[in-house]
């Protein structure tokens, strides 16, 4: 599997380079968007997977569940770190600021606080009997936010985000749809592969 | 049926048990209160004259409202717990008619403080109410999502045996779908904009939600 | 009506307490849990009552039956007057409390409510509170009694009304008590000794 995520990563760092075109009027640090929207994808993947081992381990107690739903929030915690700075870099290049409070760094950064109190209730409790079921309940109980975030907060705000389902696809070339998809699938694998360290 | 009845009445002993310790020992209920009147003064006094908008308002009393109540529920369990009659309720109560009982009382401490910050919140910042029904329907609703999340992770945070500091870092979050919607229809019971009722249905859709998850996590501590 | 121990299994950190433990209790008989300090005395009757889960292994516990417990972990209400405890107590478990029933209660364990039912348990030594909780007991009506040193803080008379109460009791009740006490172990019918 390392072979496949080394080849892969650089296949992909060397068709952002050298074949896709230029964003116009935004320059070559425009290309960081390659960066973001996998980083914010695994993010989003890492928190579902976290609450998913976290009912696992309430059903069955079974200690290697909370141990997998605590590595899914760490790994989670790293990637909404990247994807949030990448993707202010990206803001302060196409909006002109780093930061507005966009629907959508509004989530990303919900998911920050809720990955920071995760992780603060796991290094506050050193029994790893409670510290396993207190934090499953936690990780659940944020999960709940979810649906606001995707489905609510957007009405609720204009947001100057391109959608990331929607027509963005026709517009954009297709050797950036291609090498987009591409590392969409790469940043999955790695976060697999960082999943199973240790097995 | 004999079983409803019973929780029943084991959640009214619950919160009259409550209420009565509460009006032998205030001092809870008055830090709660203290808290909200300290924070409104000092916002009030440092923003003195300024003209603020109706959207910074909402936001302050919301936050005020927020901070007071960590200060008033986080120790719903953590007082218990001190006091050792945590085992005790634990062993003869049944364990939803605790959690329903405990987020009854909390819901009401909660309209006890906002009947008495309310008030003082709107001389102090001098805000004119356009819709008083809006504002006083948006807070109830809100205090009862604060009130179920509050006092569930008041529970896990008693239950991880973890002091004071975490409780609000735990809580922010998820109360967070109750708090956006709430705060913008506070701004506009301060104005003549049009309601916003979906924004309502959010925060009495999000009510249920917490209630349930408090109702079903609350098993597994 | 049993409460049955299949190879139950429970550390507490790197310290194993039980290891492949099975057990079964049954009515009609007092059983003494004895074994020096650290042993798993209080730790065996949570486990009974179901106020712990083992980390392997099973409890069985009848359906639809309700427990009753003294142990010194378990605190009464400070703020609250020995009738509202008595009271508060059995409405958990939704039983209402006539004032004859509360002076029966104060009679059967050696508690004059006359005199101190409305005095706030702060006020209260230990054997009182001892007392006032022996009361609480009596009052819910549990099927299972789960007995820790219950009359470790009562005086001789104390402790007579206790144990006419347990052997009245006995019939129709699973009664689990963890002692140390020469004259507790002495009414049990049947004594486990838990090993360090």
């Amino acid at each position: 599997m390392n072979k496949i995520i080394f080849l892969l990563t650089a296949a992909i760092v060397v068709a952002i380079i050298f074949f896709v075109p230029p964003i116009k009027g935004l320059g070559e640090l425009a290309k960081i968007i390659f960066f973001h929207v996998p980083t914010a994808w695994v993010a989003v993947v890492a928190f579902f997977s976290s609450a998913f081992f976290a009912a696992k381990f309430l059903r069955t107690r079974d200690f290697s569940a909370d141990e997998l739903s605590a590595r899914a929030a760490k790994l989670g915690f790293v990637f909404v770190l990247l994807s949030t700075i990448s993707g202010a870099i990206f803001s302060k290049l196409t909006w002109g600021a780093y930061w507005n409070w966009d629907p959508r760094q509004t989530t990303i950064f919900v998911l920050i606080l809720i990955y920071g109190a995760y992780l603060t209730l796991r290094a506050a409790v050193t029994d790893e009997k409670i510290r396993a079921k207190v934090s499953a309940v936690y990780s659940l109980l944020s999960v709940l936010t979810v649906p606001f975030l995707v489905f609510v907060l957007p009405r609720m705000y204009f947001s100057l985000h391109p959608s990331p389902i929607s027509s963005s696809g026709v517009e954009m070339d297709s050797a950036v749809v291609i090498v987009l998809i591409a590392a969409l699938i790469d940043a999955t694998l790695i976060f697999i592969r960082l999943m199973r360290k240790g097995d | 049926m004999k079983l409803s009845r019973c929780r029943f009445d084991a959640v009214s002993a619950i919160v009259r048990k409550d209420f009565l310790l509460n009006l032998r020992r205030r001092a809870t209920f008055a830090a709660m209160m203290m808290f909200a009147l300290t924070a409104t003064a000092s916002l009030s006094l440092s923003t003195g004259g300024a003209l603020l908008d109706e959207k910074f308002l909402a936001a302050i009393l919301w936050v005020v409202i927020f901070f007071a109540a960590g200060a008033g529920i986080a120790g719903t369990f953590d007082d218990e717990a001190q006091a050792g009659t945590l085992p005790t309720l634990k062993l003869y109560g049944d364990a939803q008619a605790i959690l329903f009982g405990k987020m009854f009382v909390a819901f009401l401490s909660l309209v006890a403080l906002s009947t008495f910050i309310l008030p003082i919140f709107l001389i102090l910042f001098d805000v004119g109410v356009e819709k008083i029904f809006l504002l006083l329907v948006t807070v109830l609703l809100g205090l009862i999502g604060l009130s179920a999340a509050g006092t569930l992770t008041a529970a896990l945070t008693t239950s991880a045996a973890v002091k004071g500091g975490l409780f609000p870092i735990l809580l922010f979050p998820v109360t967070l779908p109750i708090f956006l919607p709430a705060i913008r229809l506070t701004e506009i019971s301060f104005t003549v904009a049009p309601v916003d009722s979906s924004l309502l249905v959010v925060v009495a859709a999000f009510d249920a939600i917490l209630i349930l998850a408090a109702s079903i996590l609350y098993d597994y501590l | 009506m049993t409460i049955q121990f299949d190879a139950v299994t429970l550390t507490f950190g790197k310290h194993k307490i039980f290891d492949g433990l099975s057990l079964k209790f049954g009515c009609g008989k007092i059983f003494g849990v004895t074994g020096a300090n650290g042993a798993g005395k209080s730790t065996l009757l949570k486990l009974a009552g179901k106020i712990i889960n083992p980390d392997s292994g099973k409890v069985t516990f009848p359906d639809e039956k309700k427990i009753a417990a003294l142990s010194p972990e378990m605190k009464l209400y400070d703020g609250l007057t020995a009738r509202e405890n008595l009271k508060f107590f059995a409405r958990l478990r939704g039983k209402i409390l006539s004032d004859e029933k509360i002076s029966e209660l104060g009679r059967r364990t050696g508690l004059d409510m006359k005199t101190f039912g409305d005095e706030r348990t702060e006020n209260f030594s230990t054997g009182m509170r001892q007392r006032l909780k022996f009361a609480i007991l009596l009052a819910v009506d549990a099927d299972i009694w789960l007995l820790d040193e219950p009359t470790a803080n009562l005086d001789d008379a104390g402790r007579e009304n206790f144990f006419a109460e347990i052997q009245a009791a006995k019939p129709e009740k699973i009664i689990l008590l963890a002692t140390n006490d020469k004259l507790e172990a002495d009414i049990c019918d049947e004594i486990i000794t838990l090993p360090l």
